[in-house]
């Protein structure tokens, strides 16, 4: 068993896990459907192709927050081709600046070949809109042997410059991880994004757990404040002089 | 096939302009590296696009589709226009056949307010009018895929039902409907919410538009006089306010030039070159997104612009955006925006390409204008202008897809 890593970003990303109609939010982290989707799509398997698409969707699925980002709104109209006429008026949720760690873990072989499918794809990858392509290569890289929640933990900080830098008070940050539950782990919600089926004539998701835990990763940003902060320590005064 | 992609970047500098408004009427907006941006989505410029290969003939009309739910009298028109001998109404009972025969559902729309006019004209002539069937949703069909069902309708005219029991003309009416797809919608995709076998995934992503620098939107105040107003009646005749930005944005849209290939089926011609009008979809494309721009408030601030550097790659690895150049915001307070934006892009691309790209294969074209985009003289094949940049773009397009894998 192993686990691929990605990274999540660009200037928008949505993640719809119940938008329908005229109304598409966006989940405030990336959706198992719709990560599933992107290796999907990078390994060119078809819309409809349910029996490939299931052994992606037998993948655990983990995705860690590092950078939450912002909602935008995007109102959108549309007119008939011909009269001109107005369609109905749409809205759509966005997550701007966000940052995500995305983690899949499953058998070694798969997740080599999807590795491989990310960086040649037979479709592009976006993150769950068409319309955001990622602002860098997702992939992060494969760990052997480490199980879905140790690799969430150890990939570092993945947040931008910018936002780290207003983090450099503190010398480790603590990340909102949200994974598939282990066999003993009874505080599972459940979210209803695993994709049984993307056909065009109807998708098909069932429902999955998650389960919400924090991780501590370094700031590097914070070390080199650090070092040069002075020692503080009172009671040493007070030793000199007895 | 092989596999592969063609990135097109620009940077545009807009002037006070409003090009894609959200439902306040301010213009469009994000957050990026942790500043307001300027934005305009995807589907206003894809909608630029699009319109653009039309006003401009970039592209032979019996190549673009037209979207419709009309498509039964549009068929019928083309099935009376192809046999004269067929009169309107067995043309439209026709195309009703056929077009269902596709699986795209018909309906006869209900009538709302022709129902009270025609009323009131007390005339029946206008309800054989409304009553014409129509696709429950908008259609596109491409110039040729009507032809195609035009062609297929007139050959069965004589007894239509008993021709589309037929298996194989019914498995045939579908494919004519499935294939030769316009080179419009194989480029950007198409909407038909039933009959999803028609569905084909849009071979172009189109990224929003949003700009390297901060920007806040700013609203401007007017006034405006009523010329008859008389002295006694001082004061303006109304007063109003129009929101507005000005930006130098970042554009970056990919095409997949081998999914381009399968959405548009063989050649559309007999005697062309199977590679033929792939090229031509993707020269059009490269000109299309470059040149055109959404119109939203043109007249009121005529913001006509053209992008002042662009960036072409045809790459046999996955596309790139190059956004994150300008995730940390451009500051332009040495000599505006325009100029660090392109030190930015110069410095990025060699960098980003060295770490994920492949050198070996890419190939790269830039088209630039003016001293401020100096900087991305070295990053790639200089062309003149856009008629060079397309054709370069668009034969090495031909070679890679003549080329044995």
């Amino acid at each position: 068993m192993s686990v691929l890593t990605l990274r999540l970003a660009g200037p928008l990303q949505s993640w719809g896990s119940s938008a329908r109609f005229t109304r598409r939010t966006t989940e405030s982290a990336p959706t198992k459907s719709g990560v599933v989707g992107l290796l999907a799509a990078a390994a060119g398997i078809e819309r409809g192709d349910d029996a490939a698409l299931a052994a992606l969707a037998g993948l655990r699925f983990g995705v860690r927050i590092d950078q939450p980002g912002s909602r935008v709104r995007d109102f959108q109209t549309a007119h008939h081709g011909d009269t001109g006429a107005s369609m109905p008026l749409s809205e759509r949720f966005y997550l701007a600046d966000a940052v995500f760690v995305a983690a899949v873990a499953g058998e070694t072989g798969l997740l080599t070949r999807l590795h491989a499918a990310l960086r040649a794809p037979v479709y592009p990858p976006f993150l769950g809109r068409r319309s955001c392509p990622p602002a860098q290569p997702v992939e992060l890289g494969i760990r052997d042997g480490a199980s879905l929640h140790q690799a969430l933990a150890d990939e570092p900080w993945q947040a931008a410059a910018w936002y780290r830098r207003r983090h450099r008070g503190e010398a480790t940050v603590s990340l909102t991880v949200l994974r598939e539950a282990d066999e003993k782990e009874a505080d599972a919600d459940y979210q209803r994004d695993q994709p049984l089926s993307f056909s065009a004539e109807q998708r098909r998701h069932a429902l999955r757990t998650v389960v919400s835990r924090t991780v501590t990763v370094p700031n590097p940003d914070a070390a080199l404040r650090q070092a040069v902060r002075p020692r503080h320590e009172p009671f040493d005064a007070l030793e000199e002089s007895v | 096939m092989n596999r592969f992609y063609l990135d097109v970047h620009a940077l545009q500098t807009v002037p006070p302009s409003n090009l894609n408004r959200d439902d306040t009427g301010s213009p469009k907006s994000s957050v990026y590296g942790g500043v307001p941006r300027a934005r305009v989505s995807s589907q206003a410029w894809k909608k630029a696009t699009r319109d653009y290969f039309k006003s401009e003939s970039l592209l032979d009309p019996s190549e673009l589709g037209v979207r419709t739910k009309k498509v039964v009298e549009v068929l019928a028109d083309r099935i009376h226009e192809r046999d004269e001998t067929i009169d309107e109404a067995d043309a439209l009972e026709l195309a009703a056949e056929v077009i269902a025969a596709t699986g795209l559902k018909i309906e006869v729309p209900k009538r709302k307010s022709s129902a009270k006019k025609s009323a009131a004209e007390g005339e029946g002539d206008e309800e054989t009018q409304d009553a014409l069937p129509q696709a429950k949703y908008l259609v596109f069909l491409s110039a040729r895929q009507l032809d195609g069902l035009a062609r297929f309708a007139v050959e069965g005219a004589a007894d239509i039902a008993g021709f589309l029991k037929d298996k194989e003309n019914k498995a045939r009416v579908k494919q004519i409907a499935d294939t030769r797809h316009s080179v419009d919608i194989a480029l950007f995709g198409r909407m038909v919410a039933d009959a999803t076998d028609f569905n084909v995934d849009a071979a172009v992503q189109v990224a929003h538009a949003i700009s390297v620098h901060r920007v806040d939107n700013e609203s401007d105040y007017y006034t405006a006089v009523d010329d008859r107003n008389k002295d006694s009646e001082p004061g303006a005749g109304m007063i109003g306010t129009v929101d507005f930005n000005s930006a130098t944005l970042y554009r970056y849209a990919a095409l997949g030039v081998h999914q381009l290939a399968a959405n548009l089926g063989e050649g559309l011609r007999e005697e062309e070159s199977e590679a033929t009008p792939v090229r031509r979809a993707a020269e059009a494309f490269v000109q299309g997104f470059v040149e055109s721009l959404p119109t939203g408030k043109i007249n009121t601030f005529g913001h006509h612009t053209l992008p002042d550097a662009v960036v072409v790659k045809l790459r046999t690895t996955r596309p790139i955006s190059f956004v994150a150049a300008f995730e940390e915001p451009v500051r332009g307070d040495l000599g505006g925006h325009m100029s660090e934006a392109c030190a930015r892009l110069a410095e990025y691309i060699p960098d980003v390409e060295r770490a994920y790209g492949d050198e070996g294969s890419t190939l790269t074209w830039v088209l630039r204008v003016g001293p401020n985009t100096r900087k991305l003289a070295g990053i790639g094949t200089e062309s003149r202008n856009i008629g060079e940049l397309v054709a370069s773009v668009g034969q090495a397009v031909a070679e890679r897809l003549e080329k044995p894998e």
